[in-house]
């Protein structure tokens, strides 16, 4: 008998969490960690209003793609999670991880195709609901422009002149550096090539129509050797964390990075006032602007609670969803979705406001030339350390292109 | 009333221990299924795995195209060799220089006439327990000229900035700076290992030479050393291993990718940028490549260990 009541006390205890569990509660893996305070106050105002809790448990940037992987691998992965756009993204969804999102309401109608195109795998299947795209800006320090009276360039020119007259007082034009790997061509070579070529030219160089070591890509490399004199003495031992502090402490005029490290530098870390333009194009040249999707939110296939995930992504890709959504998330990250969410006069519009009339395109490698990505990183630091030239360059990455054209 | 006979344990089950007997194999067993799971299980998934292309759910066997691909792939084969050599000059560094520096600490601390060997043996070793990742970060800020040029100079140690990229922004002398810096955190390990092995030593050896006439030069090189050599072969295996499996002292200076250049690549870095994370920003792994090339630095480590092994151990 004593036995018997043991049992049903213990099969009562274990019905306990399911009573307790009447209260959903997700997890959302991301690669912001600096986002962490806001994202988790947009996601518990979520949870006012749906009472769905969603904790917000974010890796770092670099590890971010390996973690979330061994996650989902391990049926460990959380509910919902950021999405890198393109094939970094279609490949976990080639694994079956992420929810099929073409049927969920709101995606297909509220979304450019561009916007989408980002999220799309190879047969068509929309693998997250896309949320947010970057840009690439020279940011500036407002007090060392008025300083010394220099006005915002116009033309690539006009900045190169303005980097000199910044050296010539014994300022550091440039924080950047090229120890991280990658900051030098994501934001400083893909933030000045939609001045050079547009979004259908880009088309064109990725069919193997033109030649990657044309005279547009010589000019290109040619321009970016020439604000190499004007970075830190030793840019090649700065990394971006580096850089941004290089800048944020007020030590260099300038700094070329993502829209992401507006947050970051106009924040309480630094006394500084930022402003920012885009990189200016060369006279001749009609003037770009990259806009790169970023990110996107995609729900877990696995997840226990498959309902949930697909309300919260639905909210999302409604107008009423982003527009909370965008308030929410940390300047710099530029809504991806149609309808106009940003919040008025913030620093989202000021940004979208910098690429009016301007040809936007994303960071060009990233749509199908991916395999070029590293070895573009190589042959930029390679110039920067004064061992290639713009011209060998040109050549070296067309061969590549060349090659993978010829497979 | 008298005392029931106590039962031995070891009879316990009617089975007496019988000398010869395998009755050895239940002491052994639990260690044994620990490193079955635990070691030898894995490393031969790791063989099995580099046979195979794709990741979990896609996996598909290929026979040796990983390692055909390595070893003739214009750029993976490029990077491979490039860390294999690397790690070789980053072991160099430490054998020379961590396990000679090593020897001699242990013989100043273990000298009788030394004062405050508490003291020295405590600032050895504190290196050792501070975290990689923090002694990294720190000398990476340390080396950078942007920061540390002025201050130095200010003190008349202008001499130790590497003017203008920096000891790790120059491909030609990043790796010397990140192995100088491992060499530096760890050389406590040695020095202990070596200070237990010299105190190990019977006095009476060290006072019958002295009687004998030998001057403490020929004392260190004639019994000292030659008594120790056990502990040296040790010492050398342990070093070659953690040094090709090294990763986190070049991830907190240089990056995965080995900055400069790929001059600070290692084994471990070039392993996890193909097997584990993918190269940014793709990040599309494939652990097919990096099973193969941890199976191929499994038998070269393998070559190289077992001769130390054999030279060195076994003689008592």
């Amino acid at each position: 008998m004593k036995k018997l009541i043991a049992i049903l006390m213990a099969a009562l205890m274990c019905m306990l969490p399911l009573v307790s569990l009447a209260e959903v509660e997700l997890t959302m893996g991301s690669w912001r960690t600096e986002d962490t305070a806001q994202v988790q106050a947009l996601l518990d105002k979520y949870y006012e209003m749906t009472g769905v809790k969603i904790t917000f448990l974010p890796t770092t940037s670099t590890q971010y793609n390996a973690t979330l992987r061994q996650q989902l691998d391990g049926s460990i992965g959380p509910d919902l999670f950021y999405s890198r756009s393109y094939a970094t993204g279609a490949e976990l969804y080639d694994n079956g991880f992420n929810v099929r999102c073409n049927d969920i309401p709101g995606v297909m109608e509220n979304f450019t195709d561009t916007a989408r195109s980002a999220f799309t795998a190879a047969d068509g299947s929309v693998f997250a609901v896309p949320f947010a795209a970057v840009s690439h800006f020279v940011y500036y320090n407002k007090a060392i422009f008025a300083e010394q009276g220099i006005e915002i360039p116009k033309t690539f020119e006009e900045f190169l002149a303005v980097c000199e007259k910044l050296k010539a007082a014994g300022i550091t034009p440039l924080a950047n550096g090229i120890a991280a790997n990658w900051d030098i061509l994501e934001c400083v070579l893909c933030g000045m090539i939609p001045n050079y070529i547009t979004a259908e030219e880009r088309l064109a160089y990725e069919s193997g129509e033109k030649k990657m070591n044309d005279e547009t890509w010589v000019r290109i490399y040619s321009d970016f050797a020439k604000l190499v004199p004007y970075f830190p003495e030793a840019f090649a031992s700065i990394d971006n964390d580096q850089a941004n502090v290089l800048f944020g402490i007020g030590d260099t005029a300038m700094l070329i990075d993502g829209s992401w490290s507006y947050g970051t530098l106009s924040g309480d870390d630094y006394d500084i006032d930022v402003g920012f333009f885009t990189i200016p194009a060369p006279e001749g040249f009609a003037p770009g602007f990259s806009l790169h999707p970023d990110f996107g939110i995609a729900g877990n296939a696995a997840s226990a609670h498959p309902e949930e995930v697909r309300a919260f992504l639905q909210w999302l890709a409604s107008p009423e969803g982003a527009k909370v959504a965008a308030a929410g998330v940390p300047a710099g990250f530029l809504p991806s979705i149609s309808a106009d969410v940003a919040p008025e006069g913030g620093i989202v519009s000021q940004m979208f406001a910098e690429g009016e009339g301007k040809n936007a395109d994303m960071r060009f490698v990233w749509s199908k030339m991916m395999s070029l990505y590293t070895p573009m990183v190589d042959q930029l630091n390679a110039i920067c350390r004064g061992e290639q030239t713009p011209e060998g360059a040109a050549d070296a990455i067309n061969a590549l292109w060349e090659a993978e054209l010829a497979k | 009333m008298t005392a029931k006979p106590r039962k031995n344990p070891a009879f316990r089950g009617g089975r007496c221990i019988r000398p010869g007997g395998i009755y050895w194999m239940r002491y052994v067993i639990p260690a044994l299924v620990f490193y079955v799971i635990f070691m030898a299980y894995p490393m031969l998934d790791s063989v099995r795995l580099s046979l195979y292309e794709g990741t979990a759910g896609t996996r598909q066997f290929v026979g040796f195209a990983n390692y055909v691909r390595l070893f003739t792939d214009e750029v993976v084969s490029t990077r491979f060799w490039n860390a294999f050599m690397n790690n070789w000059v980053f072991f160099a560094y430490h054998m020379i220089l961590q396990n000679a520096l090593g020897i001699t600490f242990a013989a100043i601390l273990t000298n009788r006439t030394m004062r405050g060997r508490q003291f020295y043996q405590t600032l050895i070793f504190i290196p050792c327990t501070v975290a990689v990742l923090v002694m990294g970060y720190l000398f990476k800020i340390m080396m950078n000229p942007q920061w540390s040029k002025a201050p130095l100079e200010n003190v008349g140690l202008g001499f130790l900035v590497h003017s203008p990229q920096g000891w790790l922004g120059d491909p030609g002398t990043a790796l010397s700076a990140v192995s100088l810096v491992s060499v530096w955190q760890w050389v406590g390990i040695p020095t202990m290992m070596f200070v237990a092995a010299f105190q190990g030593i019977d006095d009476d050896l060290i006072e019958a030479s002295s009687i004998e006439g030998a001057n403490p030069w020929q004392q260190f090189t004639r019994i000292r050393i030659p008594l120790i050599i056990p502990v040296i072969g040790m010492v050398a295996i342990m070093t070659f291993v953690a040094n090709f499996n090294a990763f986190d002292v070049v991830f907190s200076m240089e990056t995965l990718d080995g900055a400069p250049n790929y001059s600070t690549d290692l084994i471990g870095t070039l392993f996890y940028r193909y097997g584990v994370a993918g190269q940014h920003p793709v990040g599309i792994p494939e652990p097919g490549v990096g099973a193969a090339i941890s199976t191929s630095i499994f038998f070269m480590l393998l070559c190289g260990v077992i001769p130390v092994l054999v030279k060195t151990q076994g003689k008592e």
